[in-house]
C-alpha cells in the first residue's frame, strides 16, 4: 500500500533542482510585458491622465487606460471573479493601488520605465479609511453570489437564554487584516490566435477560472485553454481571477502579441486580496457546571466599495458546540480598501479567535480547566442539523494532544510559571472547518508497458496533491508510486476540483480513485474474456492488482503482467474513468474536520515579546494519505498563523486607507528563527462516508484555532487577556 | 577564493567596488538615474537616452557567458530572462525573501537588487549549478528526504542558502541555522523541515 506512506513529493527532483516550471518560468516567443499602475489615491476619479510621454519612451507598444481600452463583453459571475467591476471600465477610484493604466513595452524594463513617465491628474474624495471609520454603516450583505454564507443564523432564543444564565461573558474581539503574502507574484501570459486564447496564469483552479475568462472576452469556453501546473503558494489569493488576469489578454489583443503581466510584490498586496480585519463580540452565558445555555457570536467585517465580500467569522459557530440557544450573524461595512479574499482558513480562523478565546475567559471565571470546558460542551451530534457527524474524533485529539504536551502540568493560576526573567504560559484552543466537496473528474490510463498515467487538470499548490493523488492511482491498480504519471495543470484536461477549500484529498482524490478502479475492471474484463491469459474464465470478483498486474485473490501463483496483458491484446492504453459526486445537503452525515491546539509561550518581563516555543495540535481528518506531506502541511499552516497571532498586520492608513506595509520588508510573516517546536498529531480513523478514499482535507484546519490558543497562553502567562491581534509587546507593556 | 568566502559580512567590498565600477559607467553614459526619475521629466528627456544595452561577460555554473543587456537588468533578470535559467526566483523584487538567492564565488547574494552589468568576471552559481551531472549536491538530497519545501517557489533559494551558509560555517547548530536561513522566507512555512534538511546536509547524512 502506498496510501499513508511518508513517500517523498514525486516533483521534489524538479523542485530542487530549479527544473521546476511555474507561470512566470514559461517562454513564449515575441513576448512583449506589461506593467500595471495603480492609483495613487484611495478615493476618487482619475479627471486626467497622459500618457503622450510614456507612448513615445523606447520599446513602449501601448498605454492602455480607461479612455482607449476595448470593451469588456461582459462582466462573469462573482465571487471566482474577483471584484465585481471590470479593470479600467469607468474613471473610478475605490482604493489605493487599483489599476488605472496598463504599459506595454519590448521588455520589462522599458514598461516599467514608460510606466514612471504616466501623468495623472486625480480628483480627490475623501476615502473611509479604516474598519473602525465604517463600523457605525454595517450591514447584513445583499445576496449577490460574494455572500458565501446566509449572513444570519438563529436557534432558540439567544437573548432570553443569554440573560438567564448565572455565568457570562461579553467581549469584543479583532483580527487584523492578513495578506496571503505567497512567493510567487501572480503572473498571467495571454496570447491570441484568431479568437482563440492561450492563457498561463498562477491560478489554484484551471476549470473555474477558464470561463470566467471565456465570459469577459466574449469567445466560447472551448476555445480559451487555461494552463497552470504548480502555483508558488496560494493560500486563497489564487482561487480568484484578480484584474490583472483579463488586462493580460486584453493588452495581447491590443498589441496582438503574446503579453505577460506579473504583478510586483505591492500589487501582490494590493491586487489580490487579504484576509479582511474583523470586529466581532461574543456573548457566553453557561451554567455553574460549564455547561453553554447561550451564545451570540456577531461579526462585522471590512469590504470594497465594489464588492460586498463576508469573512465569514461566525459561519461555523453554530456546528462547533453543544449549545441551545444560539444566534450568529455577519455583517460588512464598506471602506475604501480592495477587495478581500479567502485566505487560509477563511472566517474560520478569524472566528475561532474570538469563540475559543471567550471559552477561555469562561473557563477562567468560572474556574474550570478550559479542556474539561471543551469536553463538557462537546457536540455529540451536528447541532445544526442533527445528524451524526461522520468520523469526529476530537475526544480523542483532545486526549493525545493534552497527553503529549503534558497539559495536566499546567497550574491553572496565571503568572504562576517562570523560568528567570521569562514568564511562561500554556494555552489551548480547539478548531472546527466544515468540509467542503466538489464535483470531479478524472482518468487513469493503464499502458502495455506497465505504467499509468492519470489525467485530471488538478493544479499542485504544495499540498503535495501530485504525490497523494498518483498514490490513490498506483494502490488501486497495484502499482509501485514510481509507474504513476500525471498529466495536470491543463483545462484540456479532465476537470479536477479546485486546490483550495481543502478538496483536493477528498473530491479529486476520489475521482483518480474512481478512475483507477474503472481502470483496472478494464483491465480484469480484458483478462478473463482472453483466451490466453491464464486468468481466462475466471470470476471477475476474484481477480486483483498485485504487483504490476493481476492475479487471482486465493491462488497468487495465477496471474500475468499488464504489460503481458495489453501486449497481447494489441492495446497501447486502458482507460479508466473516474467521476466524482458529491453527497451534497442530503448526506446522512454532517462532515468536518476537527483539531484542537496547546501552545507554550514564553515571555520576557521587561521585553515582552511572545515566543511560542512549543505546539502541539492534533486534527480528525479521517485517512491520512501520505504522512511526510501531511504534516508539513499541518506545520505550515501552524506557523502561518502563528504569524497572525504574532506579528502580521495589514494596517490601514488611518487617513487616506492605503496599507502601509505593502512589502515583505514591513509586513511581517514568520521566519525560519521565530519558530519553536511544532508537533502534529493525527487522530486516523478511515471516513468514508465523506467519500471513496475515508479521506477529508487538511489544508485549513490546520490553520483554525492557533491564534486563540497562543493568545490564551498569554493570558495564563501573564494575566493579560488581550482580545485583539496580533499580540505584539505594546499590548503587554 | 578562501578569503572571498570567509568575509563577513559576505562580499559587501566587493559589492561596493562592483557598484562603483557599474555607477561610474552609467554616468559616463547619460545617467540612467535621472531619465527613470518621475519629477524631472523634461530635462531628463532632453538629456542623452541611456546605451539600450551593455556587455557583460560573467562565468555561470561553470560556463562562460557573454550578454547584452539593458543596464537596469539586475542580476536576477539577466539570468532568468536573458540566460534563460528558472532556478533563482523573483519573490519581491526588493531584497526581502530570498527567493532569488543565488552565489556569487561561493558567498550567497540576492540576485534582485543587484544590475547584472556590475558582474563583469564573476562566479555565479545558481541552483541549477549545484547537482553533478545526475547526482544531486547533499543540500538538495536533504531536501528532497526532509521535504523541505511545499509549493517549492522559495526552494532554490533555500538550498543555495543554505550551501552558502555551510560553506561559511560547515558545522552550524540547530539555533544558528535558524538564525542564517531566516533571510529565506517560506510563507509554506516548512521551516521545521528545512532546518531538519540543512542539519542532516551538515553532518553528512545525506
Ligand atoms: S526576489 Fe530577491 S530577495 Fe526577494
Ligand atoms: S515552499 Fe512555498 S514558499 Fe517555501
Amino acid at each position: 500500500m502506498a496510501i499513508g506512506k511518508a513517500i517523498s513529493r514525486v516533483e521534489a527532483g524538479d523542485k530542487v533542482t530549479g527544473a521546476a516550471r511555474y507561470t512566470e518560468d514559461v517562454r513564449v516567443a515575441e513576448t512583449a510585458h506589461a506593467v500595471l499602475l495603480g492609483s495613487a489615491i484611495s478615493a476618487g476619479r482619475v479627471r486626467g491622465i497622459d500618457t503622450r510621454r510614456a507612448e513615445r519612451a523606447p520599446g513602449v507598444l501601448a498605454v492602455i487606460t480607461h479612455l482607449n481600452r476595448p470593451d469588456f463583453a461582459a462582466v462573469p459571475p462573482t465571487p471566482y471573479t474577483a471584484e465585481g467591476r471590470m479593470p479600467l471600465v469607468d474613471d473610478r477610484i475605490h482604493y489605493a493601488g487599483q489599476y488605472i493604466a496598463v504599459v506595454v513595452a519590448e521588455t520589462r524594463e522599458q514598461a516599467e520605465h514608460a510606466a514612471t513617465l504616466v501623468v495623472v491628474d486625480y480628483h480627490r474624495t475623501s476615502p473611509v479609511p479604516t474598519l473602525d471609520a465604517a463600523l457605525s454603516q454595517a450591514y447584513i450583505p445583499r445576496e449577490n453570489g460574494l455572500a458565501r454564507v446566509p449572513s444570519e443564523y438563529r436557534r432558540g432564543n439567544a437573548e432570553a437564554a443569554l440573560a438567564a444564565a448565572p455565568v457570562r461573558v461579553e467581549e469584543e474581539y479583532r483580527t487584523a487584516a492578513l495578506s496571503h503574502a505567497p512567493i510567487e507574484p501572480s503572473s498571467t501570459l495571454a496570447y491570441w490566435e484568431g479568437d482563440r486564447l492561450t492563457i498561463y496564469d498562477s491560478t489554484q483552479s484551471v476549470h473555474m477560472h477558464r470561463p470566467l475568462v471565456a465570459i469577459a472576452f466574449g469567445v466560447p469556453e472551448d476555445r480559451v485553454r487555461m494552463y497552470c501546473s504548480l502555483v508558488g503558494g496560494g493560500f486563497g489569493n489564487k482561487s480568484y481571477s484578480w484584474p490583472h488576469v483579463f488586462l493580460a489578454p486584453m493588452a495581447a489583443r491590443v498589441v496582438r502579441r503574446p503579453v505577460r503581466v506579473t504583478i510586483s510584490r505591492k500589487q501582490v498586496f494590493t491586487g489580490t486580496g487579504h484576509m479582511a480585519a474583523t470586529v466581532q463580540t461574543v456573548r457566553l452565558g453557561a451554567d455553574q457546571d460549564g455547561r453553554l445555555r447561550a451564545l451570540i457570536h456577531d461579526s462585522v467585517n471590512q469590504t470594497s466599495f465594489i464588492d460586498d465580500r463576508q469573512e465569514t467569522a461566525s459561519a461555523i459557530t453554530p456546528y462547533v458546540y453543544a449549545v441551545p440557544d444560539l444566534y450568529a450573524r455577519i455583517r460588512v461595512t464598506k471602506v475604501n480598501t480592495g477587495t478581500g479574499g479567502a485566505m487560509r482558513t477563511p472566517g474560520d480562523s478569524a472566528g475561532a479567535f474570538a469563540l475559543e478565546s471567550a471559552l477561555d475567559e469562561l473557563a477562567h471565571r468560572l474556574g474550570m480547566d478550559p479542556l474539561e470546558l471543551r469536553r463538557r460542551n462537546h457536540a455529540d451530534v451536528d447541532p445544526v442539523s442533527g445528524r451524526p457527524w461522520s468520523g469526529k474524533q476530537l475526544l480523542a485529539c483532545y486526549d493525545q494532544a493534552a497527553e503529549r504536551f503534558g497539559w495536566d502540568r499546567r497550574n491553572p493560576e496565571p503568572g504562576s510559571a517562570r523560568d528567570g526573567d521569562d514568564l511562561i504560559g500554556y494555552g489551548m484552543a480547539g478548531g472546527q472547518r466544515t468540509e467542503h466537496q466538489r464535483p470531479a473528474q478524472a482518468t487513469v490510463d493503464l499502458t502495455d508497458d506497465g505504467t499509468a498515467v492519470i489525467r485530471s487538470s488538478m493544479v499542485e499548490i504544495g499540498g503535495g496533491g501530485l504525490t497523494t493523488l498518483s498514490q490513490i492511482a498506483a494502490d488501486g491498480l497495484g502499482l509501485p508510486t514510481a509507474a504513476v504519471t500525471f498529466q495536470h495543470g491543463d483545462s484540456a484536461l479532465p476537470a479536477a476540483a479546485p486546490t483550495f477549500g481543502s478538496m483536493t484529498s477528498g473530491s479529486t482524490g476520489s475521482a483518480v480513485k474512481l478512475a483507477a478502479a474503472d481502470a483496472l475492471r478494464a483491465a480484469i474484463d480484458l483478462a478473463v474474456g482472453d483466451r490466453r491469459s491464464p486468468l481466462h474464465g475466471a470470476d471477475p470478483d476474484d481477480v486483483v492488482a498485485h504487483e504490476g498486474g493481476l492475479r487471482l485473490r486465493d491462488r497468487p501463483g495465477d496471474g500475468e503482467s499488464y504489460r503481458a496483458l495489453l501486449r497481447r491484446n494489441r492495446i497501447n492504453t486502458l482507460r479508466g474513468d473516474g467521476d466524482f459526486q458529491p453527497e451534497g445537503e442530503d448526506a446522512e452525515h454532517a462532515m468536518a474536520t476537527f483539531g484542537v491546539h496547546f501552545t507554550e509561550v514564553r515571555i520576557n518581563r521587561y521585553l515582552p515579546r511572545v515566543r511560542v516555543v512549543r505546539h502541539v495540535a492534533a486534527f480528525s481528518i479521517g485517512r491520512v494519505l501520505n504522512a511526510k506531506t501531511a504534516r508539513n502541511q499541518a506545520q505550515g499552516g501552524i506557523i502561518m498563523r502563528l504569524g497572525a497571532a504574532l506579528m502580521e498586520n495589514q494596517r490601514p492608513d488611518p487617513v487616506s486607507g492605503r496599507f502601509i506595509s505593502p512589502a515583505l520588508t514591513d509586513y511581517h510573516v514568520p521566519v525560519n528563527a521565530d519558530i519553536g517546536e511544532i508537533d502534529v498529531i493525527f487522530v486516523e480513523e478511515p471516513d468514508t462516508n465523506a467519500n471513496p478514499l475515508g479521506a477529508r482535507g487538511l489544508g485549513e484546519i490546520c490553520a483554525v484555532g492557533i491564534c486563540a490558543s497562543v493568545a490564551n497562553a498569554v493570558h495564563h502567562a501573564t494575566g493579560k487577556r488581550v482580545r485583539s491581534l496580533p499580540i505584539t509587546p505594546d499590548k503587554l507593556l | 577564493m578562501d578569503e572571498t568566502t570567509r568575509e563577513s559580512p559576505p562580499s559587501r567590498r566587493a559589492f561596493l567596488s562592483r557598484s562603483l565600477t557599474a555607477g561610474a559607467g552609467l554616468a559616463a553614459l547619460g545617467g540612467t538615474g535621472t531619465a527613470t526619475a518621475a519629477a524631472p521629466a523634461v530635462a531628463a528627456a532632453a538629456a542623452v537616452d541611456p546605451p539600450e544595452t551593455l556587455p557583460v561577460s560573467l562565468t555561470v555554473n561553470g560556463r562562460r557567458r557573454t550578454l547584452r543587456t539593458d543596464p537596469r537588468t539586475s542580476l536576477l533578470d539577466a539570468l532568468r530572462e536573458d540566460l534563460g535559467l528558472t532556478g533563482p526566483k523573483k519573490g519581491c523584487n526588493q531584497g526581502a525573501c530570498g527567493a532569488c538567492t543565488v552565489l556569487l564565488d561561493g558567498t550567497r547574494i540576492l540576485s534582485c537588487i543587484t544590475f547584472a552589468v556590475m558582474f563583469e568576471g564573476a562566479e555565479i552559481t545558481t541552483v541549477e549549478g549545484l547537482a553533478d551531472g545526475d547526482r544531486l549536491h547533499p543540500v538538495q538530497r536533504a531536501f528532497v528526504e526532509h521535504d523541505g519545501f511545499q509549493c517549492g517557489f522559495c526552494t532554490s533559494g533555500q538550498i543555495t542558502s543554505a550551501v552558502g551558509l555551510l560553506a561559511e560555517n560547515p558545522r552550524p547548530s540547530t539555533a544558528e541555522i535558524k538564525e542564517l536561513m531566516s533571510g529565506n522566507l517560506c510563507r509554506c512555512a516548512a521551516y521545521p523541515n528545512i532546518v531538519a534538511a540543512v542539519e542532516s546536509a551538515a553532518e553528512g547524512r545525506s
